[in-house]
This record gives structure tokens, C-alpha cells and sequence, in this order.
């Protein structure tokens, strides 16, 4: 019940905290140079034309005005239309979102599980070779550049190997399949179409390593951090003096002490891949939510640019709630 | 003449004796000297699908509201019905479209009155829309009316030959159009093979609301077809899968069925081609397509192009109000090191404001090279010989902009002019070219006309979409009226050599070069034909 309520509370907290990123994303982009009517209008178009087209979408109205029609339809569920494309902001995010998130979750699962199996074991070996290794390994993955990353796996594994599907994107050409929420593997599952998960799997493999690469050093260090940290307590100091098995010490004192600290950064990294995969989803050709947005704020489309703001802010507050009630989960000194 | 609605011709200049333009423009016989000019000459049958890597889906479907989008302007070129096209010629061994040559497509005939103001279309019978509605003059004036309306694309063109008014569009009968334009022009068929689509009207008005009579939102989502190809199969953001429309009146393309994949990253679509994924990879750059000549299983098409690069100087604006100074900029142009070092030698030298092989050009019009000293001494005749600072503004990403704009402000560095390059996203380009506030930029494009008239009513004078310059010349306004009314070619020629004359005394350009077209594709590949507008046309291709 108390978990409810807090939950509640929190989501509640969402609604103020999106109003001002809202505003504040609103000014900045009016702010910005580059006038989102000329990117549309013929270059033949008059003045007259122009100020038309402006018209049209409400942009010759004053700021305040804007803002308000603007919150009153997101209110309803209206992110208004594309000024590129004319069409409902709403739908084009339903269909890119699924996809990116698809694509986001799997590579932060992997990132997760790699980071804390290299964290523990770089914690257990610390200041031996395995230690150096795993920490330096995950160091340069850190610091690779996504694309480059991308791009190289893709020769290896596509062109050379030949065990990887080109970087077309989410699915091989030639497949039906039915859409019921945007993901390919839910959907593929939901009605039953085996060769359409095994492509989208197939297809999912790189871009999934590769964000996965990118983002596993924080997470990892954290680990190792926390973990050493809790080998130093009285609590696993004790159990080990006892004699204990160590597979009772890693997963009876361990790991989960270990994870109570993880959480947090955990959200930080979602939120980070789902504002920030637009390279990988580039790369392998995967038309998500963020090649979408990216080409909305080339071309300063404002609406696609707002709402795009608008769901990853969401997204952000989101994670951080669920890292919260998991890290109270886990730590019972936590109470929610 | 840049940019969005320009285009090629790659036509040697031909001096018109005989028959009048207008007279050539009678199309009754055209359609047969299209099919002779065809390619190969044949139609066999090769591959029956063609793969083609692309770099962006299209924005939307509905032609009259396209924003500026280079590929769903291409997909549409082949998906929707044209009345009027091209026809196409071999230019050093290469096809590409005659911009001397117009031949009906779903027209049966295309004829203007003798003063060229009135113009009656006759459409096809028996042609139909994959709905099963016929396609009839009914349509005609419904999507003219539409185009109208919107007053966007098709209405921003028209102005140009004087249709302002959907009530200049008439139903004569069921398969006949008349258009009464305000104005003779000889540029009307050239405009109307750029307008002339037409919608399934039955259809669309089954989408029509009360707030929405155009059906506007519907059209935007959804394929439109009934041209060369139909669209079968369309993933948003993944594929288009377009094949042949039984229904096409002229002759049947030859690959049955064309898979678009929208591939964004050009490394992707280069690595595609090379392991035979697709046979087609467009927009790759220059240097990923050297790398690719004489690659195994891989055959690079070349060849010359109405594409041309220049650099507009903002006449408006100091120094470049000063026309000593744009002489010295002029001389202070690698033009040479530009087209080797830039375009690996696969382009020409531009010698004249008005490109290579477009009807009327002539060298005189840009008499100037690389010459620091001319540059020096006419910058001191101009009081600027300390230089000047200025700054060249590039699209963010534009490799061979970015390469030509570092060698221009190298060499202009040594006149003393110190010149910063800056690279500018889409969206500031746009509004800073319409407000002319960038004192020097690198532009490019191909005139979709390839008239000299047209390119003067385009861009080089008060009022041209595409003036970047801000170019007003009386005497250029003046020819241009005169060429309004005119068809007598000795006339419009000894005006086009005029124009010329004024270009070299003002130069309100610095012209770069005229890249060749290349095109990297599978070694089984034949037949394409270099589209005047850059827009593919899939219909020739076989493979």
C-alpha cells in the first residue's frame, strides 16, 4: 500500500517536471536560427504564402498562446502534426518509439548482465591481472565511438564472417508480420510468427552489442566499486572468516549488498540510450525514435522536437522511480 | 536554379532551324521516337527485381505538399501518372533525357495555339488507375484544382507561365484539357512535364472530410500509384516495393519489380553493393565511389551532368556590392584544383553562369581564372587593397562543399581576403538564404529547365526563388520580358549571347564547376538514363 503511494506521489511529481522541461524546450527551439516554415514552402513562395503556411500551423500567434494550444493538445493526447511530414506527431511516435525501445532495452539488459558479472569478477580478482583486463576492456569500449563501433562489427560479422544480416534494418525483406505493438520480438511472439522472431533477433544482434559495448564500463565500475566496498564490511568479513562456500558468499552476501548501489546509475544509462541511440539506430538503418528527432531539430520541426523532449524527460523520471523501488527492494534500510 | 527545382540537361547546344519549338512540341509522334530512343533499343528481359539502397524514406505521398525531399520526389516521379516526359538521347555514350524532345506519357497529344498561350493535353483512353477508375480528363481538373488549393509546389511553378487561377484549367470533354494561360510562354510544356501528375480523384474523394476536401491527410500516408510503377508494399522508414503498372501506356519497363531499402549510412550502402545486396546504391560520396572504380562485380555509370556548383555573392552587401571586388574574387578561384582535387577530375570546368550544354551557352559569359596578381590589382582599383573578411557558408555534412570552400579560402587568402568557412544545418540555410544575409555561399543544383530564360526567371532576377545573389539587373530584367514573348530562335539566341555579356561585366556568381554524374552499381545493370532533375527514372533500368 505504502509502495502504491509512493509510486502514485512520484508520478504525480511528473506532470510539474514536464511542464517546465515543455517550456523551457518551447523557447529554446523558437530561440534557435532556422525558420521551420521555409524548410516546407516551394522556393517560388511569396511572402504572402509563407505567412499562409505559418498561419496554418499557428505559429503566427504570440508565444503564449502557442504554448497553451500546444499543452492543452498534449493534455488530449495531441502532439499536434509534423510540420515535414503533416502527420499526427502521436502516430509517428507510436510507431518509432516501439522500436527504439526494443532496441534500447536489450542493450541495456546486456550491458547490465555483462557489468555486473565483469564488476563482481574484477571485484574478486582486484589488483590482478583479471582486474587490469576487465577494467581496461571496458574502458576502451567506453570510449569508442558508437558508429565506429557499429560500422566495424558490421564488417566483421557481415562481411567477413557472414553470421550477422546486413544493416538494413530491424527485419529481413520478405517477412510479414503483423504490428500489434511496434516491437517485432512481442509481436512475433504474440501471433505466433517464428521466421519473423528469428530475423528480428538476427538483426537485433549488433545493434545490441553495440550499445551494449558502449554503455557496460560505468555500470561495471560501479559494480566493482560497490562490491569491494562490501568485501570490506564487518558483515562479509565475517562470513568469509567463518569458513563460508563461496558461492554462499557471493550470492548470500555479495551480490545483492553489491547491487543496492547500482539502481540509480542503471536509470541514468536507460534514460541516456533512449535519448542517445540515434547513432546506432543510424548505422543499422533502424528509422527509431531518435533518427526521427534528429531530423525533426535539423529541420526545426517543432512538434516533433517537443514531443520528442517530452517522452524522453518522461522516460527519465520513469526510470529513476523504478531504479528507486527497486534499490528499496533491495536495501530493506531504505523505506519508501 | 539550385537546389529543389532545378535539373539537367546534358544537350549540346543546337541551333534550331526548321521546324519552330512549338511545332516540335505537337506530340502526336513523339512517343515513338521516345521508344527508338530508348537505351538498348530492345526490351528483353534480364533480372525481374532490382534492389536499390536509399538514404532517406520519403517525407509523405502527396506530391502537392512534399517538403523539400530529393528521393520522394524521385519515388514519385515513377509512382504517380506524368502526362508529358522527356525523351531520351545518347550523349558520349551515354542516355540521358532531351530536353529538346518532349513525348507524351499518358498524354496522347500536347499542343499550344500559335501564340503559345493556349494548350490542349488529350489524354490516353482506356489508361486506368490500380483502383479500376479510368483516368480522365475529370482527373486532370480535380488534381489542377488540388495543386491550386494547395497553393504550394505545382501553384509556385505555374506562376512562372502564367496559371494563377484553377478556372484557367477547363474540361473540353472526357479526355481533353485546355489551359489558358495569362501569358505566352515558351517554357510551358518544360513546366508542365514538372507539373502534370494526376491523382485518382475518385478515389481521393472517398478520403475527402468536411475539414479536409482534399483529402489531404489520407493522401499523405498513403502510396499513391498508377505511373510507370505501382506501389505494392510500403514499410514507413524501411522498404517501398514498388512493381511495373500493367496499365502504363507506354512501353513496359523492363525490371518488373524494384526494391527501395532506405539505407541511411552511406558506408552501409557502399558495403551493400560490394557484397551484392543491392544493385543500386545511391548518394554515395565522390571519394567512396573512386574507391569503388574497377571494384570486382561493380561498374561505376558516368556521365556529364546539368549539375552545377557555384558560389552566389550577396550584391546587396558590402564588399560584394562592388562589382571590382566580385571580378576579384573571380581570379582568386582554384577552379583547376577544384575539379581535380574535389571531383577527382570527374567534372567540368563551368565557363558561363549558364551550364554547360543548356541551349544559348557561350564562354563569354565567365572570363576569368585563377590570377592572384588580377585578383590583387582589382581589389586595389576596387580601395580594398588590404583584402577584406568574409565568410562562405556550407551545409553542415556536404563533404564536397566543405572541400571547395577550404580551397577557395586558401587561395583567396593569398589576395589578402580572409574568408571563414561556416557550416550551416538545413534549417538555418534555409531561412538565412531567404532573408540574404549570407554575404557568400556554396550552392548547387540542376535547372529543371534547360532554358536560359528559365534560369534567369529562377535566378537572376528580382523576385527569382533561387536569386541567392540578389541579382538586379534592368537590362537582364528586360531581356527576360522580351524572351517572355519571344519564340523567334535568332532572336532568343542573340539574347541569350547578351545575357551572357552583362553576366561577365557583373558577375554575381563564381561558378566552380559542373560535376559529372556517377552512379556506382552491380556490373549486371544497363540502362539508366540521366534524369535532367536528378530524379531517377526506374522504368528504363535493366539488369
Amino acid at each position: 500500500m505504502r509502495l502504491g503511494l509512493y509510486i502514485t506521489r512520484r508520478l504525480l511529481m511528473l506532470a510539474p517536471v514536464l511542464v517546465g522541461v515543455s517550456i523551457f524546450c518551447f523557447l529554446l527551439i523558437r530561440v534557435l536560427p532556422g525558420d521551420p516554415i521555409l524548410s516546407i514552402v516551394p522556393e517560388t513562395a511569396t511572402q504572402e504564402d509563407i505567412d499562409r503556411t505559418r498561419a496554418q500551423y499557428g505559429l503566427d500567434r504570440p508565444l503564449v498562446e502557442q504554448y497553451g494550444a500546444y499543452m492543452a493538445g498534449v493534455v488530449r493526447g495531441d502532439f499536434g502534426d509534423s510540420i515535414q511530414t503533416n502527420r499526427a506527431v502521436v502516430d509517428q511516435i507510436a510507431e518509432r518509439l516501439p522500436r527504439t525501445l526494443e532496441l534500447v532495452v536489450l542493450g541495456f539488459l546486456l550491458a547490465l548482465v555483462m557489468a555486473i558479472v565483469l564488476g563482481l569478477f574484477a571485484a574478486l580478482h582486484a589488483g590482478r591481472v583479471g582486474d587490469h583486463i576487465a577494467r581496461v576492456g571496458a574502458l576502451v569500449a567506453n570510449s569508442l565511438p558508437e558508429f565506429w563501433l557499429g560500422l566495424v562489427l558490421i564488417l566483421v560479422f557481415f562481411a567477413a564472417l557472414g553470421i550477422a544480416p546486413g544493416p538494413t534494418g530491424r527485419i529481413s525483406t520478405g517477412i510479414d508480420f503483423e504490428v500489434v505493438t511496434g516491437s517485432l520480438i512481442i509481436d512475433s511472439i504474440l501471433t505466433g510468427n517464428m521466421p519473423a522472431l528469428v530475423s528480428a533477433l538476427h538483426h537485433l544482434m549488433l545493434p545490441v552489442l553495440t550499445l551494449g559495448v558502449i554503455v557496460v564500463a560505468p555500470m561495471m565500475r560501479s559494480v566493482r566499486a560497490s562490491a569491494l566496498q562490501v568485501m570490506q564490511s564487518e558483515s562479509y568479513r565475517c562470513a568469509a572468516a567463518h569458513g563460508l562456500r563461496p558461492k554462499t558468499l557471493l550470492f548470500g552476501y555479495l551480490l545483492r549488498e553489491t547491487m543496492v548501489r547500482v539502481p540509480t546509475l542503471a536509470a541514468l544509462v536507460l534514460g541516456n540510450l533512449i535519448g542517445g541511440s540515434v547513432l546506432v539506430e543510424f548505422v543499422f538503418s533502424w528509422q527509431g525514435f531518435g533518427q526521427w528527432a534528429l531530423r525533426g531539430l535539423l529541420l526545426r520541426d517543432y512538434p516533433v522536437i517537443q514531443a520528442y523532449v517530452l517522452v524522453t524527460a518522461s522516460f527519465y523520471v520513469v526510470a529513476f522511480l523504478v531504479a528507486d523501488v527497486v534499490q528499496a527492494a533491495l536495501d530493506p534500510r531504505i523505506k519508501v | 536554379m539550385a537546389d529543389k527545382n532545378l535539373q539537367d540537361t546534358s544537350a549540346a547546344a543546337v541551333e534550331r532551324t526548321g521546324p519552330t519549338r512549338r511545332q516540335l512540341l505537337e506530340l502526336g509522334a513523339g512517343l515513338g521516337l521516345m521508344l527508338t530512343l530508348t537505351p538498348t533499343g530492345t526490351f528483353a528481359q534480364g533480372k525481374s527485381e532490382l534492389t536499390i539502397a536509399i538514404p532517406a524514406d520519403l517525407g509523405g505521398w502527396d506530391h502537392d505538399y512534399l517538403a523539400f525531399d530529393l528521393v520522394g520526389l524521385a519515388v514519385m516521379k515513377n509512382c504517380y501518372p506524368f502526362m508529358l516526359e522527356y525523351g531520351v538521347k545518347d550523349q558520349d555514350g551515354a542516355a540521358v533525357m532531351d530536353t529538346e524532345n518532349i513525348v507524351p506519357v499518358f498524354a496522347e497529344s500536347w499542343e499550344g495555339d500559335a501564340e503559345g498561350k493556349v494548350w490542349t493535353l488529350k489524354i490516353r483512353k482506356g489508361v486506368t488507375f490500380p483502383s479500376g477508375n479510368p483516368l480522365t480528363a475529370k482527373d486532370v481538373k480535380w488534381s489542377k484544382d488540388r495543386a491550386f488549393a494547395a497553393k504550394a509546389n505545382v501553384a509556385g511553378v505555374y506562376r512562372l507561365i502564367g496559371l494563377t487561377e484553377a478556372s484557367q484549367v477547363e474540361v473540353v470533354d472526357d479526355y481533353t484539357v485546355r489551359f489558358t494561360q495569362s501569358q505566352p510562354s515558351d517554357l510551358s510544356s518544360h513546366i508542365q512535364i514538372i507539373s502534370l501528375y494526376v491523382f485518382d480523384s475518385e478515389e481521393l474523394k472517398k478520403h475527402a472530410t468536411a475539414d479536409d476536401p482534399w483529402a489531404k491527410d489520407w493522401t499523405t500516408k498513403n502510396p499513391q500509384s498508377g505511373g510507370a510503377y505501382n506501389v505494392v508494399d510500403y514499410k514507413p522508414g524501411q522498404e517501398i516495393v514498388l512493381e511495373s503498372n500493367p496499365s502504363f501506356p507506354s512501353a513496359q519497363p523492363r525490371v518488373k519489380r524494384v526494391k527501395l531499402q532506405v539505407i541511411p549510412a552511406p558506408a552501409n550502402r557502399r558495403l551493400l553493393l560490394e557484397k551484392g545486396e543491392v544493385d543500386i546504391a545511391l548518394g554515395l560520396s565522390r571519394r567512396d565511389i573512386n574507391d569503388m572504380r574497377g571494384a570486382k562485380g561493380i561498374k561505376v555509370i558516368s556521365s556529364p551532368s546539368n549539375e552545377f556548383v557555384f558560389m552566389p555573392m550577396a550584391m546587396g552587401t558590402a564588399p560584394f556590392d562592388n562589382p571590382k571586388v566580385r571580378q576579384a574574387m573571380a581570379h582568386v578561384v582554384p577552379y583547376d584544383a577544384i575539379v581535380s582535387n574535389v571531383y577527382s577530375g570527374n567534372a567540368r570546368r563551368s565557363t558561363s553562369p549558364v551550364p554547360l550544354d543548356m541551349p544559348g551557352h557561350s564562354a563569354k559569359g565567365y572570363p576569368f581564372g585563377f590570377d592572384i596578381d588580377k585578383a590583387k590589382a582589382l581589389l586595389a582599383e576596387a580601395g580594398m587593397a588590404g583584402g577584406f573578411e568574409s565568410e562562405i557558408a556550407i551545409l553542415a555534412g556536404d563533404v564536397a562543399q566543405e572541400r571547395a570552400a577550404v580551397l577557395v579560402s586558401s587561395a583567396a587568402r593569398l589576395a589578402g581576403i580572409d574568408l571563414k568557412i561556416t557550416p550551416l544545418d538545413p534549417g538555418t540555410l534555409f531561412q538565412r538564404r531567404r532573408e540574404k544575409t549570407l554575404p557568400l555561399q556554396i550552392a548547387s543544383g540542376q535547372m529543371w529547365v534547360n532554358d536560359i530564360e528559365y534560369l534567369l526567371a529562377t535566378s537572376l532576377t528580382p523576385g527569382g526563388f533561387l536569386n541567392y545573389a540578389g541579382y538586379d539587373s534592368a537590362r537582364i530584367v528586360e531581356i527576360f520580358q522580351t524572351l517572355n514573348k519571344t519564340s523567334d530562335m535568332a532572336t532568343r539566341n542573340r539574347l541569350f549571347d547578351e545575357v551572357q555579356t552583362i553576366l561577365a561585366r557583373d558577375v554575381p556568381w563564381l561558378v566552380l564547376a559542373q560535376p559529372h554524374f556517377d552512379l556506382p552499381v552491380a556490373a549486371s545493370v544497363s540502362g539508366w538514363v540521366q534524369p535532367v532533375d536528378g530524379l531517377f527514372r526506374l522504368r528504363y533500368l535493366d539488369a
